[in-house]
C-alpha cells in the first residue's frame, strides 16, 4: 500500500547498501553521563554501599578498629548480641514506641487534623504551634524535657510540689524512665504526622461527604465509614514513617537518659552507640548495624508489599 | 468530621469543644518551650520553687554573657557553615543524577535509579562504625568535611528521588522543543530544567537544611575537637559543663532554638511543605 | 526551504512494527498534512522527520541530503507542538529568539528578527508576556512564532489545534494558511481531524496502522478515495457503507443488498456479476428526487444543524444516514426517501476493500 500512487518514490530509491545512521538522539548522551552521574554515584557508593558492606564483613570479626580485622569469629557477635539482656530490652523499647505511635500518636494526629479541617479561626496558628516540636533538633527537645522531668527544678517536681506528693524523678527510674521518653517522642513528632493527614484531608473530596450526609451519615458515621477509609493511603505512609523513625531514634534518647537508667531506655542505635562506638567493639557494633538494617529491609519491603500495592 | 461546608454555622457546643481541645494540645507543646525560655532569666534558687511562672526578677546576665561569649556565634557558624555545604553539594549532586536518571535514555537506569533508592531505606546509623573508619582512613576524621560528605550521602536518596520526579513532570514536549531549538542535555539542564526547577530545590534544601541543622549522630562521630562542633554537640558539651546550673543551660538551649523558631516562623509555609513533601512525594 | 523525501521509512519498538516502509515525496513549498486515526503512527512519522525519534530503518532526507544521524537543529527544521511547549520561565520575545540565542547570533539581530515574526503574528504588545499570561489563541501564535524567526527548511505541526475550543480552532486553522502563503516554507502537518487536512493541504497523507492508504490532493480523495479506509476516513458526516454482491436491474449493473433491494452503481465500476461487494454512499449525496435508486426506510433520528438536517433512517437492515436541506419535513418515525444517483455509488472488493 505504500507505493500506492505516482508521487511515491520508486522501490528502486531504497539504497542498496544499507547505511546504518547513528541516531541524533543517541548522540550526546555520553557526555552528560560522564559529567553528571559520577559526583552521586561515587559519594554514594563510598559513604553508604560500602559502609554497608562493610559492616557485614566486619561483624563476623572481633576488632578494636585499629590495622585491618583478623580475628574471624563466625557468628559469635550476634549469638552474642542476642543473648545480651541490654540488647534484648533495645529491641523491646522499639517495638514499643512502634506501639506507642500507632496506638496513640496517629490517632492523635487523626483527631488533631479533623478538628483543624474545620473553619475556624486560630487554625493556620494552632498548626504551626503543633508542627513546632517537628523542626526543633532531638538533641534540643530531649535536654528540655530533661529539664520538664527534673526532679529538682523541672516542672514535674513544680506539680509533684503543687499536689504535696513526693517528686518522682522519672528519668531515673527504671520502670517509669521509658514511658517518659514515649511521651517525649509523641510529644516532638506528633506534628508531622499531623501535616500528613491534614494533606490527607485536603485531597478528599468534599462532595462524597456531601453525598454522605445526604444519604444520612451523621457526624461519626461520615468519619469513620468516608473519612476514614478515603483516608487510608495517608494511614499507611504514617504507619511506615513512624515505623522508620522509631528504629533510628538515637538523638532524642542521649540527652534524656543516655540509654539508662541500667539500660531501661536503650533503643537499638543507642546501644550499637554505647557497645560499639564507645567501647570500639567494630565488630559488635556493626552486627548491630547489620540486625538494624535487615529489620529495616525487610520492613520497607514487607511493608510496601502487603500495604501500599495500590497507592 | 470534616464538614467544612461554609453554608452551615457550626454550633456553639462544637465551637467550644474545638477549642478548648486545641488549646490543651497546644498548651502541651508551648509549656515546656516557654518554661525553658523563661528558666533561662531565673535565678538557680528561683527555678527550684518556681519552674512555670514569670521570673520575680530578670536576670539578663544568663543570656548576655553567652550573647557575648564566643562559645555560642562558634557552634552556630560551625552549624551553618556544614548546613550550607551539605545543602549545596547535595541539590548540585543530586539534580544531575536525577537529570540523567528522568532524561538520558541508558543500559541500566532503572538498576541504578534503584541503586540509590537502598539509601532511603536505612539510617546512617546503621553504617556509623564502618563510616567512621572510612573517614579516618580518608584522613578526614575531625575536619567539617568529615560530617559534610556522610550527610550529603545519606541525603542522596531522597533529593534524588524528589528531583527525577519533578523533572519527569515536566512536559516531554518541552525537552523536544528545546531539542529543536539546538539545545543538548546539558544546555536543556541549564537552560530549562534548572529554571523550572525552583520549588523542588526549595524543597530539596530545606529538607537537608534541617537534618545537617538537627544532625547529632555523624558529628558526634567524626569530630573531636570542640571549636569544630555544630551546636546540637556543642549544647550537650555546655550541658555537660554546667550540669547544675540549669539556668544557664535554659538560656543556652534557649539561644540555640532561637534561629530555628524565627525562620519557622517566617517561612512556615515552604518548611512545612517541604517537610512533608518528602513523605508525600517520595 | 527544501524538499522532504522519504525512502522506505520504518520504525520498530522492540520486535513490533509501527510503522511498515513509508516512501514519500514532498515537493518544495508544499503544505502536507498527515491524517489518520489515533495510532496510526503519523505522529511518529513526524517526530522521525523531525530527529526526535530514532529511524529504525530507511533514509529521510531534506534538500537532497540525508538527515538521519543529524540532530533536529542540524536539520534546519522548526516544529509546533500539540501542548505548545512553551518555556515557561521566559517572556514571548525569550521564547521565541531561543533557537537564534543558543546559535550565537548577535542580540540586535535576533531583536530584529524576534520582531519582525511578532509582527506578522500580531504579537509586537505580548513580547514581555510570560506564556502563562496568554490565551490559548496567543500561546499558539508564540509557538509559530518561534517556529519562524529562524527561517527553517521545514515547518512541523504535531496537531496543534487541538488544545483550542472550535472557534479558535477555525481562526488559527486560516491564520496558518495564511502564514503559509506568505511565507511559503515547506510544512508537514499531523491531524486526526480530516476538515483541518482537507482545508489546509495542498495534499493529504493518510494513514492507517502504520501504512499509506493514499495521498492526494483533498478533492481527489474525497472524489475518488482508493480504498474502503480512506472513503471512510474522509467527509463528515462518515460515508454510509453496506453490504451488497453485484447484479444487475433491468439491465443496468446494479447492487443487491441484503433485504433484496437493488442500488444501481455506474457502468464503468469494474465489477462481476455475483461478486461480493460493500457499497458507500455519501450523506450528502442524497437528493431528494432525480435519476437514480430509490433509498427509503423509517426515520430514527432526526439531527437538525441549521442550513441542513441531519437524518438516520433504516435501509436494507443497517443504519444509514443522510443530509438534506434544513427545511426536509422529517420527523422520527416517520417514513423517509430519497434518491441514490448510480454515478455517486462508491463500489469496493468486497474483502481487500480495494475501490472498483
Amino acid at each position: 500500500m505504500t507505493h500506492a500512487t505516482a508521487t511515491m518514490t520508486a522501490p528502486s530509491a531504497v539504497p542498496t547498501a544499507k547505511t546504518r545512521y547513528k541516531s541524533p538522539t543517541v548522540r550526546g548522551r555520553l557526555p552528560v553521563l560522564i559529567l553528571f552521574l559520577p559526583p552521586a554515584l561515587l559519594l554514594f557508593t563510598l559513604f553508604v554501599i560500602l559502609p554497608m558492606g562493610e559492616a557485614a564483613w566486619y561483624s563476623l570479626y572481633r576488632w578494636n578498629g585499629y590495622g585491618s580485622p583478623e580475628h574471624f569469629i563466625g557468628l559469635r557477635n550476634f549469638q552474642v548480641l542476642f543473648n545480651n539482656a541490654a540488647f534484648s530490652t533495645a529491641l523491646i523499647n522499639n517495638g514499643l514506641i512502634i506501639l506507642a505511635s500507632l496506638l496513640l500518636q496517629i490517632p492523635l494526629a487523626i483527631w488533631l487534623a479533623t478538628m483543624l479541617a474545620h473553619k475556624i479561626k486560630g487554625a493556620v496558628t494552632f498548626r504551626l504551634i503543633f508542627f513546632l516540636p517537628y523542626v526543633l533538633a532531638d538533641v534540643a527537645a530531649g535536654l528540655i524535657w530533661r529539664f520538664v522531668y527534673d526532679g529538682d527544678y523541672g516542672l514535674f517536681a513544680a506539680i509533684a510540689g503543687f499536689f504535696g506528693v513526693a517528686t518522682p524523678y522519672v528519668l531515673a527510674d527504671k520502670n517509669l524512665a521509658i514511658y517518659a521518653v514515649l511521651a517525649v517522642i509523641i510529644w516532638k513528632y506528633f506534628g508531622f504526622h499531623m501535616m500528613l493527614f491534614i494533606a490527607g484531608l485536603q485531597a478528599v473530596d468534599k462532595n462524597v461527604l456531601e453525598a454522605a450526609e445526604i444519604d444520612g451519615a451523621r457526624g461519626w458515621q461520615k468519619f469513620r465509614y468516608v473519612t476514614l477509609p478515603l483516608l487510608g493511603s495517608t494511614v499507611r505512609i504514617s504507619v511506615f514513617f513512624a515505623i522508620i523513625g522509631s528504629l533510628q531514634l538515637f538523638d532524642l534518647i542521649m540527652p534524656l537518659t543516655g540509654g539508662g537508667p541500667l539500660n531501661a531506655t536503650q533503643t537499638m542505635v543507642t546501644f550499637l552507640y554505647t557497645y560499639g562506638v564507645m567501647r570500639m567493639q567494630v565488630g559488635l557494633g556493626s552486627a548491630v548495624g547489620v540486625v538494624l538494617f535487615v529489620i529495616c529491609v525487610t520492613l520497607a519491603f514487607g511493608y510496601k508489599r502487603i500495604f501500599m500495592r495500590h497507592d | 468530621m470534616t464538614d467544612t461546608s461554609t453554608s452551615i454555622r457550626m454550633s456553639a457546643g462544637t465551637r467550644i469543644y474545638l477549642y478548648v481541645s486545641l488549646s490543651l494540645v497546644a498548651a502541651l507543646v508551648l509549656v515546656p518551650l516557654v518554661a525553658t525560655a523563661l528558666g533561662g532569666f531565673k535565678s538557680l534558687g528561683e527555678l527550684r520553687v518556681n519552674p512555670f511562672g514569670l521570673p520575680r526578677e530578670w536576670h539578663w546576665s544568663n543570656y548576655l554573657d553567652i550573647l557575648f561569649g564566643d562559645r555560642y556565634w562558634r557552634q552556630m557558624v560551625n552549624s551553618l557553615f556544614i548546613a550550607v555545604m551539605t545543602v549545596f553539594l547535595t541539590v548540585v549532586a543530586s539534580a544531575m543524577a536525577a537529570f540523567t536518571l528522568a532524561h538520558v535514555k541508558f543500559f541500566g537506569a532503572n538498576q541504578l535509579l534503584n541503586y540509590f533508592l537502598i539509601g532511603l531505606m536505612f539510617p546512617a546509623a546503621t553504617a556509623i562504625l564502618p563510616l567512621f573508619i572510612r573517614i579516618r582512613d580518608l584522613g578526614l576524621l575531625d575536619t567539617y568535611w568529615g560530617v559534610i560528605l556522610p550527610q550529603v550521602a545519606f541525603g542522596l536518596g531522597m533529593s534524588i528521588l524528589l528531583f527525577r520526579n519533578y523533572f519527569r513532570n515536566l512536559p516531554e514536549e518541552l525537552f523536544q522543543a528545546a531539542f529543536v531549538d539546538g539545545c543538548g542535555y546539558i544546555r536543556f539542564f541549564w537552560h530549562i530544567s534548572l529554571p523550572l526547577s525552583r520549588p523542588i530545590i526549595a524543597t530539596v534544601s530545606i529538607i537537608s537544611f534541617v537534618n545537617s541543622w538537627n544532625s547529632y549522630i555523624v558529628p558526634l562521630i567524626m569530630l573531636n575537637s570542640e571549636t569544630k562542633y555544630p551546636w546540637p554537640l556543642g549544647i550537650m558539651v555546655y550541658r555537660g559543663e554546667f550540669g547544675t546550673q540549669w539556668q544557664l543551660v535554659l538560656a543556652f538551649i534557649t539561644l540555640t532554638i532561637l534561629p530555628t523558631i524565627i525562620v519557622f516562623f517566617l517561612a512556615q509555609k515552604h518548611i512545612i511543605a517541604g517537610l512533608t513533601a518528602g513523605a508525600v512525594k517520595g | 526551504m527544501a524538499s522532504v523525501e522519504l525512502n522506505d521509512i520504518r520504525k520498530n519498538y522492540g520486535t513490533l512494527e509501527v510503522i511498515h516502509g513509508v516512501s514519500l515525496t514532498i515537493e518544495d513549498g508544499e503544505f502536507i498534512a498527515l491524517v489518520g486515526p489515533s495510532g496510526c503512527g503519523k505522529s511518529t512519522l513526524l517526530r522521525m522527520i523531525a530527529g526526535l525519534e530514532e529511524i529504525t530503518d530507511g533514509e529521510v532526507m531534506i534538500a537532497g541530503k540525508v538527515v538521519n544521524p543529524l540532530t533536529p537543529r542540524e536539520r534546519n527544521i522548526a516544529m509546533v507542538f500539540q501542548s505548545y511547549a512553551l518555556y515557561p520561565h521566559m517572556t514571548v520575545a525569550e521564547n521565541m529568539g531561543f533557537n537564534l540565542k543558543l546559535s550565537g547570533i548577535a542580540k540586535p539581530e535576533i531583536e530584529r528578527r524576534v520582531s519582525e515574526a511578532a509582527r506578522m503574528l500580531a504579537l509586537t504588545d505580548l513580547l514581555d508576556r510570560k506564556p502563562s499570561q496568554l490565551s490559548g489563541g496567543q500561546r499558539q501564535r508564540v509557538a509559530m512564532g518561534r517556529a519562524i524567526v529562524r527561517d527553517p527548511a521545514v515547518f512541523l505541526f504535531d496537531e496543534p489545534l487541538s488544545n483550542l475550543d472550535a472557534k479558535l480552532r477555525v481562526q488559527m486553522r486560516t491564520e496558518i494558511k495564511s502564514l503559509h502563503q506568505k511565507v511559503g516554507t515547506t510544512s508537514i502537518y499531523v491531524t486526526h481531524d480530516q476538515i483541518e487536512a482537507m482545508t489546509l493541504a495542498d495534499r493529504i497523507v493518510v494513514l492507517n496502522q502504520g501504512n499509506i492508504e493514499q495521498v492526494g490532493t483533498p478533492l481527489e480523495l474525497y472524489r475518488q478515495p482508493a480504498n474502503l479506509f480512506v472513503a471512510g476516513f474522509i467527509g463528515s458526516p462518515a460515508m454510509n457503507i453496506l453490504d451488497g454482491i453485484v447484479d444487475a436491474d433491468n439491465g443496468q449493473p446494479a447492487v443487491r443488498l441484503g433485504d433484496g433491494s437493488a442500488i444501481r452503481i455506474a457502468p464503468q465500476r469494474k465489477v462481476r456479476p455475483g461478486q461480493p461487494v460493500k457499497i458507500g454512499l455519501r450523506p450528502e449525496h442524497f437528493a431528494p428526487t432525480g435519476a437514480g435508486s430509490i433509498v427509503s426506510g423509517r426515520t430514527l433520528l432526526v439531527e437538525p444543524t441549521g442550513a441542513q438536517t441531519h437524518v438516520l433512517f433504516e435501509f436494507a437492515g443497517s443504519h444509514v444516514t443522510a443530509v438534506v436541506d434544513g427545511d426536509h419535513p422529517a420527523r422520527h418515525g416517520a417514513h423517509f426517501e430519497a434518491v441514490a444517483d448510480g454515478e455517486k455509488v462508491y463500489v469496493f472488493d468486497g474483502s481487500t476493500g480495494v475501490a472498483l
